[in-house]
C-alpha cells in the first residue's frame, strides 16, 4: 500500500471505536441488509464474504439466538441465527464481543418484535422496510443508540422517546 | 421465459403482508423461490431487465406465467443461489449498468411531468414487480397526490420499504421528500422521510447503506445534460429545511425536531457551515434548560459552572426507571435533552473549549440514561485529553452523593462502561498529582464498577485498573505493571453513602484481586461464549500487565502473598483512623488471619485450572482467546508440559483457521518482546506450530520469531535457540496418511500434499535461516577465528576435523550436521538451499569449518557421499557423480570459490615463503597483485554471501599485514559503509565486530555482556531496515500495536499490511535505553538503524519474495544496489551456467579518501558511486589512550612516503596504533631525516 494510502487509513482506523458492520444474511448466505461504519469501500466485499462464511460454517443446527463469537485481530464478531436470518455484527475497542452481545440483543428482540416471532425469510421481507427504520434507531453512525423496545417503538412511529 | 419467471420470482417476493389472497398458481412458484435462497435483493440484482418492462405495460399485468415457466426458472437459478455472495459479485456489473440505465429514466420522468406515467392504484395493489425506477416515480407520484390517504398507504407499506433496499437515494428524490416532509401529516409516512432524507445527506459515494449498489447519482446528472439533479443541488435545500426544524420549539412538533437532528448529524463533517449550525442548535437546546438548574450559570466561566452543574437536584429517578406520567414538560424536556446530547456525541470532539465541555458535563445529571451515556462517552474522551479540566468541572458529582455515583445504578451498560473509563482516565492523570482526593474519588468509583452485575462493565473495569489504556510505549509498560500491582494490592471497600442500604454482606473490603478472580472464575461457567471470549481475554491482559510487571521488576511482586492481609490491615486501620475520605488503601504488612490462607499464587492457579478447562469450548475463537491466555499466563518458571500438549492437541484440530493459528504465533511474538528471557520456552512452542500445522501458518511470521528469540536469547541461550529451530530439520518426513501421533508434537501432520508442501517450504526456511545465521549463534567468524591460519591445512583428515570442529565450537558442528544431512537427504529444494547454507558457513567461518564444509562440498561433487556418509565410510568406490544429488551446477560455483580462496592462500603462503627465504621486501607491484586478488576475491564472495568488506580477508589472516601494507601506502580506506545515515545501512556484523574490537573494557565495567547488546543493536538495526518492507515485520507489528482492523483473509488472499507505529521504537527503547553508552559505540561508524531506503537484499527474493530475516542481511541503499549489480554482471559472464540462482548479494559500497587514486583500481563501484562521496570512520585511527614506547626489532624499509625507516635496536615513542600499524616516533632522526611515520605493528616491541 502506498504511504499516502496508510496515512489516510490509518486516520480512519483511530477512530474506529464503533460497530462497523451490522448484517443480516438469509440461510444459504445472501445479503438481506448491512450496514457498514468506518469500513472501506474496498475492504467490504472481503467482510461480506468472511462473515457469510463464518455462518455458513458455524450456524448450521444452532438454536435461536444462541451467541457465537469470532475475532480477527482486533476486531470482535458476534452473530446468531433468528428463525431463516442469520444476523452478524462486527466491531472494534468499546465494542468488544460483550457490547455486541448486547446490541444484537436489542436487534434481534426489535426483529422479534416487528415480526411477532423469529422470521422466515419470506416474513422478514415483508417487513423490511420496519427493520432498517428500527436499525436506524438501534445503530446511529456506528454507535450503539437507543436499546430500549417501547423506546424503539415509539421512535420508529415518530413518537418523542419519552412519551407524556 | 427467463424475463417472464424474473418478473414471478420478484412478484412472489415483493408480495406484501396484505396480500392476503395469493392466487393457487403463484404458490409454488413462490415456494421453489424462497427453497432456491432468492431474496428481494438477489432477485432485483441478478435480473432486473423484465422490471421496467412490465411496469409500464400496464395491461400486461394480468398475464400470469405458467408453473412449468415458473420452476424452470427457479431451476436455472438455483446454482447462482449456491454462489452465495461470490457470485453475486459478478453480477454486480451487470446490475450497476442496468440500475444506471434505470436511473436515467428515473432522470427523465423526473424531469418530464409525470401525468402520463401515473399508475393506477389497483394495479399497484396486484403486486407487481418493482424497480428502481418504479419506485422513484411512485414517490414523485403519491407526493403529488398526498391528500388521498390510499396514497399515504402506498408510502409507508409499499414504497418506502422497498427503496430501502438499495443502496444510495437519487437526489431527483429530495424535491419530492420534502414536499412530503412539508404537507404530510403521517407520522409513518415521515418517520421515512426522516431517513432517506439522512441517507442522501450521508450519501459521499461511501455510504454506510449497504444493499444494492447504486450508480453515482452526481455522476449520471452530469451524463444526462438535460440537467439532472445532483446532491450539490438538493443537500442545501434538505439541510435548510432540516434546520428550521430542529429549531422550531413548539411543543407538538418536538419528536419531529429530534429526527430533524438525527437526520443533520448524518451529513459529512467537513461541511463546517452546517457543522457551526449544528453546534449552533445543539448548545441551544442545551443552553435553554439551564433554566432549570437552581443556581444559573454565571459566565463563561466553566470553573463556576461546574458548580452549577454539580448542585442540578435528582430528577433523574423518574426517567431512570421508566416511570410514566411524570409532568409533560420534564419529558419534553428529557426527550431534548437526549436529541441534543446525541447529536453531540456525533459531532467533532471539540477539546480545549470550555463551552464544549460544560455541555457535555450538564448530561451528567440528565434523566434520559441514553443522553447520560453520550454524555459520559464525550467526557471519557476529553478526559483522555485533558485529565484536570475534566476533573475539575466534575469534581462535585464525583463525591459519594454525587451524580456519578448514581449511574453505577443507571440501567445502561454502555454508560457505565463509559464511567469506567472516565474515572480510570481521571483517578491516572498525572496532572491531578496535587489532587489526590479527587483522583481517589474517580479511583473508588472505578473499583466499585468492579462489582457490576454487567460482565461488560465489569471487565471494562478490570482492563482499567490493569492499565490496558496507556498504549504509549514506556509510560505503558508502567502502567502496565502498577496495573497488575494494583490489582494485587488493593482493596475495595465501599463508601457509605452507597452500602447503607445494601446487604451487610458486602461491606467487608475485599481484595480487588480476590473479586476480580471469582467474576471470571464464574465467567468461565457460562455457556454464552461471548462472555467466554471476554473473559480469556481479559485473562490475557492480566497476563500481559503481570508480564509487565516482572519485566519492570516491581519489587514486592511476591505472589505468595496472603490476599486477606491487606483487607486485616485494613479493618484493624479502620477503627483508629476513619479520616481518610476515599475507600481505598494501601498497606503492606502481612498478618494473616487463620483458615483464610488464600495467595495470589493460589488463586492464580485456581483461575488457570478455570481457564483450562475451557479449552473444551466448541467454538474455536473461545479456545484461540484461551491459548492466548495461556501463553500470556505462563510465566518462566514454570512448567510448560501442560501448555505445550494443550497447544499441540489444539494445532491438531483441523477447525482452527489459518487466521487465528498465525494470530497466536503473533501472541508468542509479542509474549517474547515483554519477557524476553522466555525465548527457548517461546521457541519450543513455536516448533509445535512448524511441526503441526505447517500449511496454515505464515513462514515469515515464524522466521521472524526464530530470529528474534535467537538474539533475545543471550549469549548463553543462542545454542539452545538453534537448537529449536533445527529440529524443524530433525524432523522425518511427512507421512501420508499417517494420523496416529495426532498429539505427539514431535510427529509432522502434512496429511495432505498442501500441508506437505508448506512443510517443505519451512524446511527450506529453516535451512536457510540456519546458514545466514548459525555463524551469529556460535559466534564463529572467519574475521575473528582464533586458529592459526596454517592450523586447518594440517587437519585434512576428515575425522580429525570434525572431532576438532565439534569440540571448539558445538553449536555450530551440530548445524554444519544438520545441514550437510539436508544437503543430501532432502527434497530437490531443500538441498538447494543446504547447499547455498553451507556456503554461506563455509565462507564466514575460519578454519576448521570452511575446511570441512569445502572438503564435504567436494566429496558430494564427485560423488560417493551418500553411501560414504550413510554406511560410516564403508564407500564401495563406485563413483555416483553429483547425479545422485542433482546439485551439479549449483556446487560448482560454489567450490570454485572456496577453490580460489585456499589457491590464493597457498600462493599467498609461497610467495611470503620466498619473500622471507630471500630477506627481500614486497615490492610495490606485488603488493598491488596481492591486493587485486584480494578485492577480486571479496567481490566474488560477496555474491554468495554478505562479509564485512573491512574485515573479510579471503587470503587468510596471514595476508592482513601486507594488505595493510598496500593499502596504507596508498592511501586507500577499507570501509565498510558510509557514514551518511540516509543511505547505507551496513551488515550487523560489522556492528558486532566493532563493538567487541575497541571497547571491551567499556562493556565489562557495566556488567552488561556486550555480545548481548550487539544482538540488540543487531536486531534493532535490522528490524529498522526490514522497517516497513517486511510484512511479516508489519504483520507483527500490527498485532502488537493492537492495530488491525482490516478485512480478514477469507481464501488466503494477500493481506493488507497495515502500517503502525511503536513497535520497533518501544523495543529499542525499553531494551536499549539502559545502555545509551554501548549502544553509541555500536552504532558509530554506521548508519542509524532508522535510515530506511531499505532495500530487500536479492536472496530473499529468490524465496518468492518471502523476506527471511537475518542477522547479516545487509540492506544496501537502492543506489549502492544498482552499482553492486554492475560489479556482479561482471562475474556473470565468467560464471555462466549458473542453473541456480546467482546470489546477487552487492558489494558494500567502498570507499577512497583520494579519488585519483582510483583509476588504479578495477572497481566496480567506481561507475556508479561518482556522485556520493563516501566517508569512512570505520578505519578512523584508533588511538590508543597514552604513550608507549618501544624498540625496532629488525629493520624495516620504508615503503612509501608516510612509512618509517628502522633499524633494529631503536628507540620508538608509539603514538597510535592504525591497523597492524603503529604510527611511530624516533628519539633523533634517521639517515633519511625523517622523525615520524608508519612502522608494521610486529617489528616493534613495546615495552
Amino acid at each position: 500500500m502506498p504511504k499516502e494510502h496508510r496515512e489516510e487509513y490509518e486516520g480512519i482506523a483511530e477512530e474506529e471505536s464503533m460497530i462497523l458492520a451490522v448484517l443480516f444474511a438469509n440461510s444459504v448466505g445472501n445479503v438481506l441488509i448491512e450496514r457498514f461504519n468506518g469500513v472501506p469501500a474496498e475492504e467490504r466485499l472481503t467482510w461480506r464474504s468472511f462473515l457469510v462464511k463464518l455462518g455458513a460454517e458455524n450456524l448450521k443446527g444452532v438454536k435461536n439466538e444462541e451467541l457465537l463469537v469470532a475475532c480477527h485481530k482486533s476486531v470482535y464478531i458476534v452473530y446468531t441465527m433468528l428463525g431463516d436470518v442469520s444476523i452478524f455484527l462486527v466491531g472494534k475497542d468499546e465494542y468488544d464481543e460483550l457490547a455486541l452481545a448486547e446490541a444484537i440483543f436489542i436487534i434481534t428482540g426489535a426483529v422479534k418484535d416487528i415480526c411477532g416471532k423469529p422470521p422466515t425469510e419470506r416474513v422478514f421481507l415483508d417487513k423490511y422496510g420496519r427493520i432498517c427504520l428500527c436499525l436506524d434507531e438501534i445503530v446511529w453512525n456506528g454507535l450503539l443508540e437507543n436499546t430500549d423496545k417501547d423506546r424503539i417503538k415509539r421512535l420508529i412511529r415518530l413518537k418523542p422517546p419519552s412519551e407524556f | 421465459s427467463k424475463i417472464v419467471a424474473g418478473r414471478k420470482l420478484v412478484g412472489s417476493i415483493v408480495r406484501t403482508s396484505h396480500d392476503l389472497s395469493p392466487s393457487p398458481v403463484t404458490d409454488p412458484s413462490l415456494a421453489m423461490a424462497e427453497s432456491s435462497g432468492k431474496t428481494l435483493m438477489d432477485l432485483i440484482s441478478a435480473d432486473p431487465t423484465p422490471v421496467p418492462a412490465q411496469s409500464t405495460s400496464s395491461s400486461s399485468s394480468s398475464s400470469t406465467p405458467s408453473p412449468a415457466a415458473a420452476s424452470a426458472a427457479s431451476s436455472m437459478h438455483q446454482p447462482m443461489s449456491t454462489k452465495t455472495t461470490l457470485g453475486e459479485k459478478k453480477s454486480k456489473r451487470a446490475t450497476l449498468m442496468q440500475i444506471q440505465s434505470d436511473t436515467i429514466s428515473v432522470a427523465k420522468a423526473a424531469l418530464n411531468p409525470v401525468k402520463a406515467n401515473i399508475m393506477p392504484q389497483r394495479q399497484r395493489q396486484r403486486k407487481k414487480p418493482v424497480s428502481y425506477t418504479q419506485l422513484a416515480r411512485s414517490i414523485h407520484e403519491l407526493a403529488a397526490t398526498l391528500d388521498q390517504k390510499s396514497s399515504q398507504k402506498q408510502l409507508v407499506n409499499h414504497v418506502f420499504p422497498k427503496l430501502a433496499v438499495y443502496n444510495s437515494v437519487d437526489p431527483s428524490l429530495a424535491p419530492s421528500l420534502l414536499m412530503l416532509n412539508q404537507q404530510c401529516e403521517d407520522r409513518n409516512v415521515l418517520r421515512y422521510v426522516y431517513y432517506y432524507l439522512a441517507r442522501i445527506l450521508s450519501d459521499t459515494g461511501l455510504s454506510p447503506g449497504g444493499g444494492i449498489p447504486t450508480p453515482n447519482w452526481d455522476a449520471l446528472a452530469d451524463i444526462d445534460a438535460g440537467g439532472g439533479v445532483t446532491r450539490a443541488d438538493v443537500v442545501p435545500r434538505i439541510v435548510n429545511q432540516l434546520t428550521s426544524e430542529a429549531s422550531n420549539s413548539e411543543v407538538e412538533f418536538h419528536a419531529r425536531r429530534l429526527q430533524a437532528l438525527k437526520a443533520l448529524t448524518y451529513s459529512p463533517s467537513e461541511n463546517s457551515e452546517l457543522l457551526s449550525k449544528l453546534y449552533e442548535i445543539v448548545f441551544g437546546l442545551l443552553d435553554k434548560f439551564k433554566d432549570y438548574f437552581p443556581v444559573p450559570c454565571r459566565s463563561t466561566d466553566y470553573i463556576s459552572c461546574r458548580f452549577q452543574v454539580a448542585d442540578v437536584p435528582h430528577k433523574r429517578k423518574k426517567g431512570v426507571f421508566g416511570t410514566k406520567g411524570g409532568d409533560k414538560e420534564s419529558i419534553i424536556r428529557s426527550n431534548l435533552q437526549y436529541a441534543a446530547m446525541s447529536a453531540l456525541r456525533r459531532l467533532p470532539l471539540d477539546p480545549g473549549n470550555p463551552v464544549f465541555l460544560h455541555r457535555a458535563a450538564q448530561g451528567v445529571s440528565f434523566a434520559d440514561p441514553v443522553a447520560v451515556r453520550h454524555s459520559l462517552e464525550i467526557l471519557a474522551e476529553l478526559a483522555a485529553r485533558d485529565p484536570y479540566t475534566v476533573a475539575m468541572t466534575l469534581e462535585k458529582l464525583a463525591s459519594p452523593a454525587g451524580a456519578l455515583q448514581d449511574i453505577l445504578h443507571l440501567h445502561d451498560v454502555l454508560a457505565r462502561v463509559a464511567l469506567a473509563r472516565l474515572c480510570h482516565g481521571i483517578s491516572r492523570a498525572r496532572a491531578l498529582d496535587e489532587r489526590p482526593d479527587i483522583r481517589a474519588q474517580f479511583n473508588s468509583i472505578l473499583y466499585q464498577l468492579l462489582l457490576d452485575p454487567s460482565e461488560r462493565v465489569c471487565y471494562e473495569a478490570i482492563l482499567c485498573i490493569l492499565g490496558k489504556y496507556d498504549n504509549t510505549e514506556r509510560h505503558g509498560m508502567d502502567e502496565r505493571a502498577s496495573g497488575w500491582y494494583r490489582l494485587t494490592r488493593e482493596i475495595l471497600k465501599l463508601p457509605e453513602a452507597t452500602s447503607k442500604d445494601k446487604s451487610n454482606k458486602a461491606k467487608r473490603p475485599q481484595p480487588l484481586i480476590k473479586l476480580v478472580m471469582r467474576r471470571l472464575e464464574s465467567s468461565f461457567r457460562s455457556f454464552s461464549r461471548p462472555v467466554l471470549h471476554a473473559a480469556a481475554r481479559v485473562v490475557q491482559e492480566m497476563g500481559k500487565s503481570r508480564a509487565a510487571a516482572f519485566a519492570m521488576g516491581l519489587e514486592d511482586i511476591d505472589e505468595s502473598v496472603h490476599v486477606n492481609a491487606f483487607s486485616d490491615a485494613l479493618d484493624d486501620a479502620e477503627t483508629n483512623d476513619s479520616s481518610h475520605p476515599e475507600g481505598i488503601r494501601r498497606t503492606s504488612s502481612i498478618s494473616a488471619g487463620p483458615g483464610r490462607n488464600e495467595t495470589i499464587a493460589s488463586l492464580l492457579a485456581s483461575l488457570m485450572e478455570v481457564v483450562r478447562t475451557t479449552v473444551a469450548c466448541e467454538c474455536v475463537y473461545v479456545r484461540g482467546m484461551v491459548v492466548k491466555a495461556l501463553i500470556w499466563m505462563q510465566s518462566p518458571h514454570e512448567s510448560l508440559d501442560e501448555l505445550k500438549s494443550i497447544i499441540a492437541s489444539e494445532l491438531s484440530d483441523p477447525a482452527w483457521p489459518a487466521s487465528l493459528v498465525n494470530d497466536v504465533l503473533l501472541t508468542l511474538h509479542a509474549r517474547f518482546k515483554a519477557t524476553p528471557d522466555m525465548a527457548v520456552i517461546l521457541l519450543e512452542i513455536a516448533r509445535i506450530f512448524a511441526t503441526k500445522v505447517p500449511g496454515k501458518i505464515d513462514a515469515d511470521v515464524l522466521q521472524l520469531l526464530w530470529k528474534t528469540c535467537l538474539v533475545g536469547a543471550g549469549p548463553d541461550g543462542k545454542h539452545t535457540a538453534l537448537e529449536a529451530v533445527t529440529i524443524v530439520l530433525d524432523l522425518p518426513p511427512p507421512q501420508p496418511g499417517s494420523m496416529s501421533g495426532l498429539t505427539s508434537i514431535d510427529r509432522v501432520s502434512a496429511s495432505d500434499p498442501k500441508s506437505a508442501l508448506a512443510l517443505q517450504k519451512l524446511v527450506q526456511a529453516a535451512v536457510w535461516f540456519l546458514g545466514e545465521n548459525a555463524n551469529y549463534a556460535a559466534s564463529e567468524y572467519a574475521w575473528e577465528s582464533a586458529t592459526p591460519p596454517g592450523t586447518a591445512l594440517m587437519m585434512l583428515d576428515a575425522d580429525k576435523m570434525v572431532a576438532a570442529a565439534s569440540s571448539r565450537n558445538p553449536t555450530l558442528a551440530g548445524a554444519l550436521t544438520r545441514l550437510q544431512r539436508c544437503a543430501f537427504s532432502g527434497s530437490w529444494e531443500v538441498r538447494i538451499v543446504a547447499i547455498q547454507a553451507l556456503t554461506t558457513i563455509a565462507i564466514r567461518s575460519g578454519e576448521p569449518f570452511r575446511l570441512q564444509i569445502y572438503e564435504f562440498l567436494n566429496t558430494l561433487a564427485e560423488g560417493g557421499v551418500q553411501s560414504q556418509l550413510s554406511e560410516m565410510h564403508l564407500s564401495n568406490g563406485e563413483d555416483q557423480g553429483v547425479s545422485g544429488t542433482g546439485l551439479g551446477v549449483l556446487i560448482t560455483p560454489m567450490l570454485k570459490v572456496l577453490d580460489e580462496m585456499y589457491q590464493g592462500q597457498d600462493e599467498l603462503i609461497k610467495e611470503i615463503r620466498n619473500h622471507d627465504n630471500a630477506n627481500k621486501e614486497w615490492k610495490d607491484e606485488e603488493l598491488k597483485k596481492l591486493y587485486e586478488t584480494h578485492e577480486r576475491l571479496l567481490d566474488f564472495v560477496s555474491l554468495f554471501c554478505y562479509i564485512p568488506r573491512a574485515k573479510y580477508l579471503p587470503l587468510g589472516p596471514i595476508s592482513a599485514k601486507l594488505i595493510d601494507t598496500y593499502r596504507t601506502k596508498h592511501n586507500i580506506t577499507a570501509s565498510s559503509g558510509s557514514t551518511d545515515p540516509t543511505v547505507v545501512a551496513t551488515g550487523i556484523s560489522d556492528l558486532i565486530y566493532e563493538s567487541t574490537q575497541p571497547a571491551p573494557a567499556a562493556s565489562n565495567s557495566s556488567g552488561l555482556d556486550d555480545d548481548l547488546v550487539n544482538a540488540w543493536a543487531a536486531n534493532l538495526g535490522d528490524d529498522g531496515l526490514l522497517g516497513n518492507n517486511a510484512p511479516a515485520m508489519s504483520r507483527v507489528n500490527d498485532f502488537i500495536a493492537g492495530g488491525g482492523t482490516d478485512a480478514p483473509d477469507v481464501d488466503e488472499e494477500n493481506v493488507f499490511s497495515r502500517p503502525s507505529v511503536g513497535y520497533d521504537d518501544m523495543w529499542a527503547k525499553t531494551l536499549l535505553e539502559t545502555n545509551d553508552q554501548e549502544e553509541d559505540d555500536v552504532r558509530s561508524g554506521s548508519s542509524s538503524p532508522d535510515s530506511t531506503g531499505s532495500v530487500e537484499s536479492s536472496i530473499s527474493s529468490h524465496f518468492g519474495g518471502m523476506n527471511y530475516p537475518s542477522l547479516f542481511s545487509s540492506k544496501p541503499s537502492s543506489s549502492s544496489q544498482t552499482t553492486g549489480k554492475s560489479g556482479g554482471s561482471k562475474y556473470q559472464s565468467t560464471y555462466e551456467g549458473y542453473s541456480s540462482p546467482i546470489r546477487e548479494e552487492p558489494p558494500p559500497p567502498y570507499s577512497y579518501s583520494e579519488p585519483q587514486s582510483r583509476e588504479s583500481f578495477e572497481n566496480p563501484m567506481a561507475a556508479g558511486s561518482g556522485s556520493r562521496s563516501y566517508e569512512s570512520d570505520d578505519e578512523e585511527p584508533r588511538k590508543s589512550t597514552g604513550t608507549r614506547f618501544g624498540t625496532a626489532l629488525y629493520d624495516f624499509t620504508a615503503g612509501g612516503d608516510d612509512e618509517l625507516n628502522l633499524t633494529a635496536e631503536e628507540e620508538l615513542e608509539i603514538e597510535y596504533e592504525v591497523d597492524g600499524w603503529f604510527y611511530v616516533k624516533k628519539k633523533r632522526p634517521g639517515r633519511d631525516g625523517k622523525m615520524a611515520g608508519l612502522v608494521p605493528v610486529l617489528y616493534v616491541n613495546q615495552s
